[in-house]
This record gives structure tokens, sequence and C-alpha cells, in this order.
């Protein structure tokens, strides 16, 4: 019986153990939380110039507890990820390395890069308001209005513990304080058409159903949709609807990154470099701007055509790590509040 | 098999949680118990209704609907909460028939109920659930007497009082072991609640852990999980102890099928069809519109990529799951100590996948870690991640999982087997290993064959642990459904989502040609 058991598990041993087969030279690990269809062309352009072959894993949620999980056996050079509240995690949890490429300073403003060049930012995305193209006439709208009496019933925005909702909570802390920022998100929660569900997308398909007026949406998901070939559908809901970006008159609108960083056990240090520099070049960058229709972090590269479009950008001016520190605060609040089970009044 | 158990409850006393969970946990509690109440509600009563018409009544259809109203038990509950939002939304078909019954464009010009909402979920868990009530009650039915019955019909009861007054007391043990096997599921459940917007614990262990980095809070609510699992455990054995009462053997009166006439019988029919409807139906007719609709060639290729590491993890997971139940089943002829043992074992089919996963991840990486330090000490050599990064680590957590399938299918092969075949193989001097290859094996096959094909599916549309222990890159099925529908991407999935649904189809269309669908 023994024998049997030992000869079984051996045996699944070797079927099973089928490690992701990663060299040690001339290659770099990647680890993303980001989808193929934006890095395929970076990491081909990328293997084309430095003759370094990039190695993806695609990975969605819990991509940094794994990392944490395998310490120091990890074959991950660089993690691709979203949200500052992720990159300051991986810096807090100690699962980050300094970025030593010159390219770094040279390229990524200040404010949307680790002052010890623990992570950097690789693009920009704003949270803005998605309003219905009949039903609203208002063309310049602050994060404020939104909990006026006016947009009873009428709001959409996805559950409010998502990464994107507690970073626009958490720079509203950084900004008002927490007693305001309470206050705010109950007059908020109060006017939601419903308990908020689902993702962004689905907040615009439901301008398009009249579900609600205005939804709290990440700015690329506009041309995401418009642009989607795949299901066509999309681009009805998305032609429901037009960009407002929130606070444009006054304190500017709340902006989250796209970014990345070497992890600390990296076998491929010098490579991982070597591609940071690359996502930071003028052409990865305009890959960047124009696949994904997000704003490039080096300011000398333009916004694609459509993202153009719809607006200029005015970026809040605090600092996003004042943003990641309230992230807690703000996760609290939501809790507190019970914001995602809807409308409470 | 107690390991992530133990390590969860160890990590809930000891790791500092920043008190966000503790903040969730009433309103979890609270969305969780309603859910599995209305769950447990609706699932009863359609259950017990369905297998009280197929099993004491002839009526159009009735062949068909015997074992039909199985099928819905091949679509996973997240499928069914994806296909629903998209058949009752805005684009989907009842709505488009109204806005061209009664004119209108948009929402605001007519009422529509919103299926994202808590009673949303309820009804959708009972479509797709109702079975395991159904299943349990028609098995039961088919081995009681039909005597107390046509005694109360004798005495003039009506049909309805006759259902009231004594088929519904009786069949009480039946209906409790469906239900919970219902309410299991809407515990375990985790694409659909997150789609449905519902604050179950599932959900809220899955955010707290993932979007709060909070492992000691997510501790703490796991073990909560596991105190709200335990007590349904112990409402079952409780039922299952008074079944063994109830049953009257020696009275046995073959239960024959009163014939329905007219409304009645038009009655009976529509309800069944219904309920085959809603359950499987709309979810598989919806899949299989919007896969076939587009075939885009981007989806072919998404889906092969994930049907690969499917069969490989699937056949992996059911060969170690079956072997382990084997084992399991031969010694539940052993003392009283392993016969114990092997009871808690198979209670890991009650703990929700989510829980599973976050209490094996940590252990799991410290194996990797310790293996590599060893190895390095004494050969020089690194193997890396060969548990936590490989698919080992899922095959762990299917084999706790479902154990309790293959361990009962086999316990009850056995059973049936006797013992006589394993004493004359001793008196021939067979032993150990001999005994099991030339013994067990030949005579179990069918079993074991079953037995497989059932974890196999069981791990087809498995998706938390999945979801979160899957080495990294590597994408199953059910996950390419979960990622795509999380970002409103639901209709490219559709195509591996039909997969899913097929592959669930196979273990029923086998226990109807076996004729026993009792083992569902």
């Amino acid at each position: 019986m023994k024998m049997t058991l030992a000869r079984l598990t051996s045996a699944l041993v070797l079927t099973c153990a089928t490690l992701p087969a990663f060299a040690q030279s001339g290659e770099v690990n990647i680890y993303s939380y980001r989808e193929q269809s934006l890095l395929q062309p970076l990491i081909d352009r990328f293997a084309e110039e430095t003759g370094i072959k990039a190695n993806v894993l695609y990975a969605g949620d819990g991509l940094l507890e794994r990392v944490a999980a395998e310490g120091e056996l990890s074959p991950a050079d660089v993690v691709l990820t979203v949200d500052i509240g992720n990159l300051v995690a991986a810096e807090e949890q100690g699962q980050t390395q300094p970025i030593t490429t010159p390219a770094l300073a040279e390229r990524v403003p200040e404010a949307f890069r680790d002052d010890d060049g623990n992570w950097t930012a690789l693009s920009l995305r704003a949270r803005v308001f998605y309003v219905s193209k009949d039903r609203v006439d208002a063309t310049a709208l602050s994060y404020d209005d939104i909990a006026e009496p006016e947009w009873k019933g009428r709001l959409c925005t996805r559950p409010g513990d998502h990464a994107y909702n507690i970073g626009l909570i958490a720079q509203r802390i950084a900004l008002n304080g927490l007693d305001h920022t309470r206050e705010w998100l109950t007059k908020v929660r109060d006017n939601l058409a419903m308990a908020p569900t689902g993702s962004d997308r689905a907040q615009v398909k439901n301008i398009l159903e009249s579900t609600c007026d205005l939804a709290i949406v990440n700015t690329y998901y506009m041309g995401a949709m418009l642009t989607n070939e795949a299901e066509p559908e999309q681009k009805d809901w998305a032609n429901a609807a037009r960009i407002v970006y929130p606070d444009f008159e006054g304190e500017g609108t709340q902006v989250n990154v796209a970014g990345g960083f070497i992890a600390k056990h990296a076998p491929n240090a010098a490579n991982a470099n070597t591609l940071i520099e690359f996502l930071l070049s003028d052409e990865a960058q305009q890959i960047y701007a124009d696949t994904n229709f997000e704003f490039p972090v080096v300011p000398e590269v333009e916004p694609a055509e459509l993202t153009q479009s719809w607006g200029e950008l005015k970026a809040s001016s605090v600092p996003l790590t004042q943003v990641a520190s309230y992230r807690d605060e703000a996760a609290a609040l939501v809790d507190e509040l019970r914001f995602n089970e809807g409308p409470q009044d | 098999m107690g390991l992530p158990i133990l390590w969860l409850a160890f990590a809930a006393m000891v790791s500092g949680s920043n008190g966000l969970a503790a903040a969730m946990l009433p309103t979890a509690l609270r969305e969780t118990t309603m859910l599995m109440l209305s769950v447990g509600f609706m699932t009863g009563v359609l259950g017990l209704v369905a297998a009280w018409l197929v099993t004491h009544f002839e009526f159009a259809g009735r062949r068909l609907f015997d074992w039909a109203l199985i099928l819905p038990l091949a679509v996973p509950t997240y499928l069914a909460a994806y296909t629903y939002v998209e058949f009752l939304g805005f684009t989907g078909p009842p709505q488009q028939l109204v806005r061209l019954l009664f004119g209108g464009e948009t929402l605001r010009d007519y009422w529509f109920p919103d299926i994202r909402s808590d009673w949303g979920a309820s009804l959708v868990f009972s479509m797709v659930l109702y079975p395991y009530v159904y299943a349990s009650c028609r098995a039961f039915f088919l081995m009681q007497s039909a005597s107390l019955d046509l005694a109360a019909r004798t005495l003039g009861a009506s049909r309805a009082r006759t259902f009231f007054s004594v088929t519904l007391p009786i069949s009480r043990p039946a209906i409790v072991v469906g239900v919970t096997l219902a309410m299991m599921e809407v515990v375990n459940d985790l694409g659909a609640v997150q789609y449905f917007g519902v604050n179950s614990l599932t959900a809220i262990i899955y955010s707290t852990w993932i979007n709060r980095a909070d492992f000691g809070g997510a501790a703490q609510l796991a073990v909560t999980i596991v105190l709200v699992i335990a007590l349904l455990i112990l409402l079952e054995r409780a039922a299952r102890r008074d079944r063994v009462y109830q049953s009257h053997r020696d009275s046995r009166v073959p239960p024959g099928r009163e014939r329905l006439r007219g409304g009645w019988a038009a009655m009976a029919s529509l309800y069944c069809t219904l309920l085959f409807a809603l359950g499987f139906g709309v979810p598989f007719g919806q899949l299989a519109y919007l896969a076939l609709r587009r075939v885009a060639p981007e989806n072919v290729a998404m889906t092969l990529n994930a049907l690969w590491p499917t069969l490989v993890l699937a056949t992996a997971g059911a060969l170690a799951t079956v072997a382990v139940g084997l084992v399991a089943a031969r010694q539940s002829r052993g003392p009283a100590v392993s016969r114990g043992a092997i009871k808690l074992a198979t209670l890991g089919y009650a703990i929700p996948g989510t829980v599973l996963a976050l209490g094996l991840l940590q252990p799991l990486g410290q194996v990797d870690l310790w293996t590599n330090r060893a190895t390095t000490a004494l050969f020089d050599w690194r193997p890396g991640l060969i548990v936590s990064g490989s698919m080992l680590a899922l095959v762990y957590v299917y084999a706790i999982r479902f154990l309790a399938v293959s361990h009962s299918t086999l316990d009850e092969a056995m059973r049936k087997r006797g013992d006589n075949m394993l004493l004359a193989g001793r008196v021939l001097g067979a032993r150990g290993l001999g005994l099991l290859l030339r013994i067990d094996l030949p005579t179990l096959t069918p079993a074991l064959l079953s037995a497989a094909t059932l974890v196999f599916v069981e791990i087809v549309k498995e998706l938390p642990a999945t979801l979160l222990l899957r080495p990294l890159g590597v994408d199953t099925l059910a996950t390419v459904v979960y990622s795509h529908a999380n970002v409103s991407l639901f209709v490219n999935a559709a195509l591996p989502a039909l997969f899913i649904v097929l592959a669930g189809l196979v273990p029923v269309i086998l226990a109807t040609r076996f004729g026993s669908a009792r083992k569902l």
C-alpha cells in the first residue's frame, strides 16, 4: 500500500512539476497584471532592440501575494501592476529593489516615481465622470457636485473597495480630511442608483440603459470600448456617454498610475533595468498611449488623438504617495458607511 | 488534510489585522445567512415538488423530466450568474420584447426588475442548485414504501392533504440532505456573488485578502466561515440519523404512479418544463448563442490554450483524489480511529475553495523554501518552486476538496461487493499490494471510473481555489471565463464557458445510462 502511494506521489511530482522554464541570461521574467494585448507589442519591440527575450506570466488578482509567498525563490524580475496602492504596498512589504537606470530620473516626473527608485509609474489614467449625452447638460463638474441632491438616484460606480475607488476616496481624504470625506461619501452613497456592482465598463452600459446618468470610471475604457471589434455592442455603450474631467476648473482630476517595480530577488536585475529603460522610451510610451488610451508618464510623449478628443487633463496636485498613505482609512470608510450596500435613506 | 484550517486558525490568532475585517463581519454574516436561507427554502420547495411529481404521478414528458431535471447541476453557479445577467439585462430577449411590445427606448420608459441584487442572486442560485434536493428526494421516494401514501388516499385524503400530512413529513431527512448541499455551494461560491454585488463571507474574505492585503483579517473571517459550515454539517448529520428510523422496509409496496389528467397533468408538465428551462435552458441556450454567434479566431485560440491545462489538472486531480479515496475506503473497514480520521478528512468538501487557498499559499511557500535550502546544502541544486509554483498545490487542494466525492462512491461499491473475494484472495496468499492490484482494481473498475469522472468534472468547474493557486501564467477554462466576466467581456469567453457546461453533462449522461442518478 505504502509503495503504491509513494509511486503515485512520485509520478504526480514528475508529471505536475512543470515549472515555467526561465533561463538566467539574455532573458527577463515579467509577472504582469496587465493584459497581453498591451504587453505583447512592447516585448516584441524590446526583443528586437536589445536581444533580450521577455518571458511573461499573466496573472490577475493576488499577484503580489504570490510574489510574497514565493520569497527568495521567485523567478520574477519585473512586476507590472496597476494602482499606486499596489506599488507602495510592494515597497512597504520589502518586495522591491531600487531601479538603477538613469532613465528613471531623466524621464519620469518626480510625482510619479518613488524617491529611492523602488517603483515607477509607466502610464497614467484619470478617474473621471462618464455622463449621459442625452440626460446631462453640464460640461464642468466637480467631485463635490455629485454629492448634491440633484444627483439623487443617478450615480453608478463599481464596488467601493476596488483599488480604483479606494484611490479616489484616499485622494479626497488627503485633500479635505477624513470628516469632510465621510460626509461626502455618505451623500454619494445615497445618490447611487443601485448597490455598486460590476466593472467600470458595466457602469457605462448602465448609462445606456438609463439605470443611471453619471458613472465614475477610468478614462481609457472609453477608448477600449469605442475600438472593441470583438464585441461591437460595447461601442453603443460608449456612444451613450461623454467624459467630463472633474474639478478641471479647481483642484484638478484624480490621477492614478499603472507601473512596475524590480523584484527584490530578481535573478536578472540588469536586464530588468534595461526593460524599465525601454518601457520609458518614446517608442514604448507611444504604444501605451495608442493601444491602451492611457496618458504617457513621460511628458514629452503625446496621448493618442482619441484620448485628446475627450478634453485636456489637469492632474490633481496631491502627491500619489500621500494618496497611498490614506488607503487604509479609505477602505475603513467604505466599510463603515457600508458603501457596497448602496443607498441607505 | 487539516493543514489549511490549522494554519488559518493559527494566523487568525497571531497575525495582527488592521481591524477592517471586523467592520464587515456583521454585513457578511447577515447577507450570507439571508442568501443561505432563501436559497435553502427555494431549492427545498422546488426540488421536493419536482421529485414528488416525477415519482408519484404519470404525465406528459415525465420520463424525460425524470433525468432532465438534474441537468442544471452541469451549470456552475458563476456561469448561471453571468448568463442570467446577460439574459435579463438591457440587451437580453425579455427586455427587447418589452420594448417591442410597449415601446420605450430606455429603462426610464418601462419598469424591469434588476437581477443584479440580493434577490436576483437567491433566484439564480436556486435555479441551478435545486437538483441537489430533487436528486435526494427522488432517490428517497423510489426507496420509500408507498404504503403510507396509499393508506392516506384510501382513507379519503386529497392529493394535497396527502402531500402535506404524509409525503412532506417523511421526506424531511432527504430534503435536509439536499438543502445542506445547496447551501454549501452558496457558501463556496465566489464568482456569482461578486457579479451580483452580494457581500457574502467568501466575497469579503477574498476582498480582505486581495484588495486590502490583510491576511490576518481574512484568516479571521475564514475561521468564521468554517464555524458556519460546521453548524450546517451538524444539522445534516442530525437529519441523517432520523432517516434510519423512518424507513419501513418490511411494509414495502412498490411505488405506483397515479395518472394525472386534464389541468393537473398540464400543470405538472408546465412546472417541470419551467424548472428545466430556467435551470438549464436559459444558461445553456445563452452560452451556445453567445459562443456560436461570432466565432472569432482569438476566442478559439484562448479556449484551446486553456483547455490543455484544464485537462492536465483535472486528470491529475482526479487520479490523486481517487487514489486517496480508495485508500480511505479500504480503511473505512479498519479501527475506529482511522474511521474517525476519514470522516474528518471528507469534510473538506464543505470548505470553500477560497478558504483552502488562503490557508495553503504560505505553508506551501515555506515547504518550497525549506526544500530548496535542504537540496542546496546537500546537492548544491536549487529545484525552485516545486510545490507552490506548480500544479501540485492545486492537485493537493482538489484532493482535499473532492475526497468526499471519490470516497463515498468507492465506499458504496465496496459495500455492495462484500468481502468474499478479498477473503478468497487472502486465503490464496495475496497480500497488501497484490490484493489491491489483483482484487480491488478489477472488481472496482466501474466505481473507480465513475468516481474519477465525477471528480474530473468538479475540478473543471472549480473556480476559487484554481484562481488563487494556479501556477502563474496558467489559465484554465474557469479562470479564463472569470477574468473576462469581471471586466465585462464575458461575451468573449462564452466558448470556454460552453466547454465547462458540456464537461458537466458527462456524469449526468453516464449516470442516466447506468440507471442511477443517485450518486449525483
